[in-house]
């Protein structure tokens, strides 16, 4: 048990080690440098900047140097944003990523499990082919036009519904159904169909011939089952959401680190690009691994240091 | 053995013994239930349609994607006319650019704006030599009373349009530069559904070649392989392709393709190597290696060709995934540089004049969902008519 916990640690680390090299190289393959400009800079000043940066350093030092502030969380300068680190940009942004993400969140988990659990349940039912043709539309309409007919149709419309940032309350209404749209759908499409095969398996039968309830059955035993695979999905998602989108806090105007992600690569900020990804990265892989160390203690069919596909 | 111990069958005999049910293929068995399946079909017609509307649709459009005519900015493509007298009939453009039209809608020259009063909001115009007055007060105002423009021409003021048209220069309207929002959302259907389908093969080629090698060699070389795409799975895919994107700093069309060609073929590679796991155990593949058939030929002769449904079903639902990611790029800014424009650029470009051009926006945006939905239906038809587990009969 303790044995496969660190395996998986250790082997999530090495996948953080190998992005961090992976980047910092990618950054070193940039021909020209951070410091080329359309109008080119002194070489006096060049000179300057190299030398604050330790950019004259050999590479294998400098990469060391990158390496050792991953290490202690310290992601470097922005090249841009004069006096600014890539921790402050993150810092600045995290806490409005995380608001809108967490709304996101709740509107997927609260609306779209019990949408597929309804629909499951009244299979082939009209309700069941509205929420499934919902589910298909909600998969395929992209998040930035979700975002941009919201703001069209209803925040331009009603005027005590901000369009941007986050001011109020109701403010995160559109930026939670733009972010959520995909995975909502895609949620209840899942809930649904592995709601259908456990509603078939002999212990559900069982129960209901031990004369439980239906609401038991269903609550108690069926769910219980059928959540695993949805929750397989759902980890890695909440990261992917949490860390926010890009699109959809540029259209609404949220300083999220989504929308200095986006900026930092219209300005060809190297540092502050590659600083995100690591941290994107590291958050997914977070994410990941605490829903596969979760996993193993919801399900116990699951065996423990066997990889999946074997 | 003679002749004479054998006789001649008539034909009518030999007919009897022939199959009575011509034996299906497994190609022609899944089309077969392919066709049974609605929504599958609504998909495939979708599919074709929107091929046609990239490939064969520009043909018949008298406009390029770049030809730019700067007196018809930002016409919506149904719009409202106010009869002048005799003369004809005019629009007011949201830019307060008067257009005049015939009626039945054809855009004919945009008028000469002689005078704006923007204290009393009323603008003049000349049209042969006379001028015409239009009022827009109300239109600023909160009670309107019903009326929104008032049109003077040589003494006779209209306060109610005529009729609402269609734009028949421009069906779907134009951009702000004048540009047939038509034609771009073609072309844009060219380049996006070009992304595509490009990436997805860069992807299939990539993905099959890693997954059968590596399924088909097994031991340690399928070990190293597949730790390599777990820490690709484990990684953010859109990220690295922003960074490459990035990187390669070139916008043009091969940058994106070869970009999402090499980042997504992880799950194609994952799905191949299952399918080779359970396939290299028959029989043919071991009287195959017993004649010395080299693992290339293996490859591509007998386990390919026998994972083809499931390798289909995935390529139809990374085209759609494609469309989408291209979108995504080129609306945040890293997409095909102009005058070409994909959907997505088409879409970002929009976004500034949202809540006065809507229409700029929505058809982009249609195209994209009708793509996607049309995509994801054939690819759940494909997946239960090739699925062998599925058939029903």
């Amino acid at each position: 048990m303790i044995g496969y916990y660190v395996k998986r640690l250790l082997s999530a680390l090495f996948t953080l080690f190998l992005i961090a090299t992976l980047t910092f190289f990618m950054m070193r393959a940039i021909p020209g440098g951070p410091f080329t400009r359309e109008k080119p800079l002194p070489p006096q000043i060049i000179a300057q900047l190299n030398a604050k940066y330790n950019l004259d350093d050999p590479v294998i030092v400098q990469y060391f140097s990158y390496m050792k502030g991953i290490a202690t969380f310290d992601l470097g300068p922005s090249f841009k944003e004069l006096g600014l680190t890539v921790n402050d940009l993150i810092k600045q942004g995290f806490p409005g990523s995380m608001k809108v993400g967490f709304v996101a969140v709740m509107f997927i988990l609260l609306f779209g499990i019990p949408l597929g659990i309804i629909s499951a349940l009244k299979q082939n039912k009209a309700i069941d082919h509205v929420v499934m043709v919902m589910a298909t539309i909600g998969v395929t309409v992209p998040s930035f036009v979700v975002a941009t007919l919201y703001i069209y149709f209803i925040s331009s419309k009603i005027s005590w519904i901000p369009i941007t940032g986050l001011s109020n309350p109701l403010a995160y209404i559109g930026p939670a159904i733009a972010l959520s749209g995909y995975s909502l759908s895609y949620v209840a499409r899942l809930t649904r169909s592995s709601m259908l095969e456990v509603l078939r398996q002999d212990y559900v039968r069982t129960a209901r011939a031990n004369g439980l309830s239906e609401w038991r059955v269903i609550g108690k035993h069926a769910l219980k089952n059928a959540l695993i695979p949805v929750i397989t999905y759902v980890g890695p998602m909440i990261a992917a959401i949490l860390t926010g989108s890009f699109v959809v806090e540029r259209i609404f105007s949220i300083n999220g680190i989504g929308r200095y992600f986006v900026e930092s690569v219209n300005n060809r900020d190297y540092t502050v690009i590659i600083g995100m990804t690591v941290f994107y990265s590291a958050l997914y892989i977070v994410m990941v691994l605490l829903v596969d160390i979760g996993y193993s203690l919801i399900d116990p069919r699951i065996k423990l240091g066997k990889r999946s596909g074997d | 053995m003679r002749n004479l111990d054998f006789e001649f069958v008539d034909s009518s005999k030999k007919a009897s013994k022939e199959q009575t049910r011509r034996s299906l293929t497994y190609w022609k068995d899944a089309w077969r239930r392919l066709k049974k399946n609605k929504l599958a079909m609504i998909g495939l017609v979708g599919v074709t349609l929107i091929i046609l509307f990239g490939v064969v649709g520009p043909w018949f459009m008298p406009y390029s994607y770049s030809d730019q005519d700067n007196r018809f900015t930002n016409i919506p493509p149904r719009f409202e006319i106010y009869a002048i007298a005799d003369d004809g009939y005019v629009f007011l453009s949201s830019q307060y650019n008067l257009i005049l039209v015939s009626e039945k809608g054809e855009l004919l020259d945009k008028l000469v704006r002689t005078n704006m009063d923007a204290i009393n909001k009323v603008y003049t115009y000349s049209y042969n030599g006379e001028d015409i007055e239009v009022d827009f007060k109300n239109r600023l105002l909160e009670d309107d009373g019903g009326i929104d423009l008032k049109v003077t021409y040589k003494g006779v003021t209209s306060e109610y349009p005529t009729k609402t048209v269609s734009n028949k220069t421009f069906v779907w309207g134009s951009d702000n530069l004048g540009r047939d929002m038509l034609t771009r959302v073609m072309y844009g259907a060219r380049i996006s559904l070009t992304v595509a389908f490009v990436a997805t093969i860069v992807n299939l080629i990539i993905g099959v070649t890693y997954g059968a090698i590596s399924g088909l060699e097994g031991g340690l070389v399928d070990d190293i392989m597949m730790r390599i795409v777990d820490v690709i799975n484990s990684i953010p895919l859109v990220l690295y392709v922003i960074l490459l994107m990035v990187l390669i700093d070139n916008r043009g069309l091969w940058t994106i393709i070869i970009t999402l060609g090499s980042v997504y073929w992880v799950g194609m590679a994952r799905l191949v190597r299952g399918q080779v796991l359970g396939l290299k155990e028959q029989e043919y593949v071991l009287a195959a290696r017993t004649i010395g058939v080299s693992k290339a030929k293996i490859i591509s002769k007998h386990l390919i060709p026998n994972t083809m449904g499931p390798i289909i079903v995935a390529m139809t639902m990374m085209i759609p995934s494609a469309v989408f990611t291209e979108a995504f790029l080129s609306f945040i800014g890293l997409g095909v540089s102009a005058p070409m424009a994909s959907w997505g650029t088409l879409a970002n470009d929009a976004l500034a004049g949202l809540s006065t051009y809507p229409y700029q926006l929505f058809t982009p945006s249609l195209a994209i969902a009708f793509t996607m939905l049309s995509f994801n239906f054939l690819g759940d038809g494909l997946r239960s008519a090739l699925d062998p587990r599925l058939r029903k009969g």
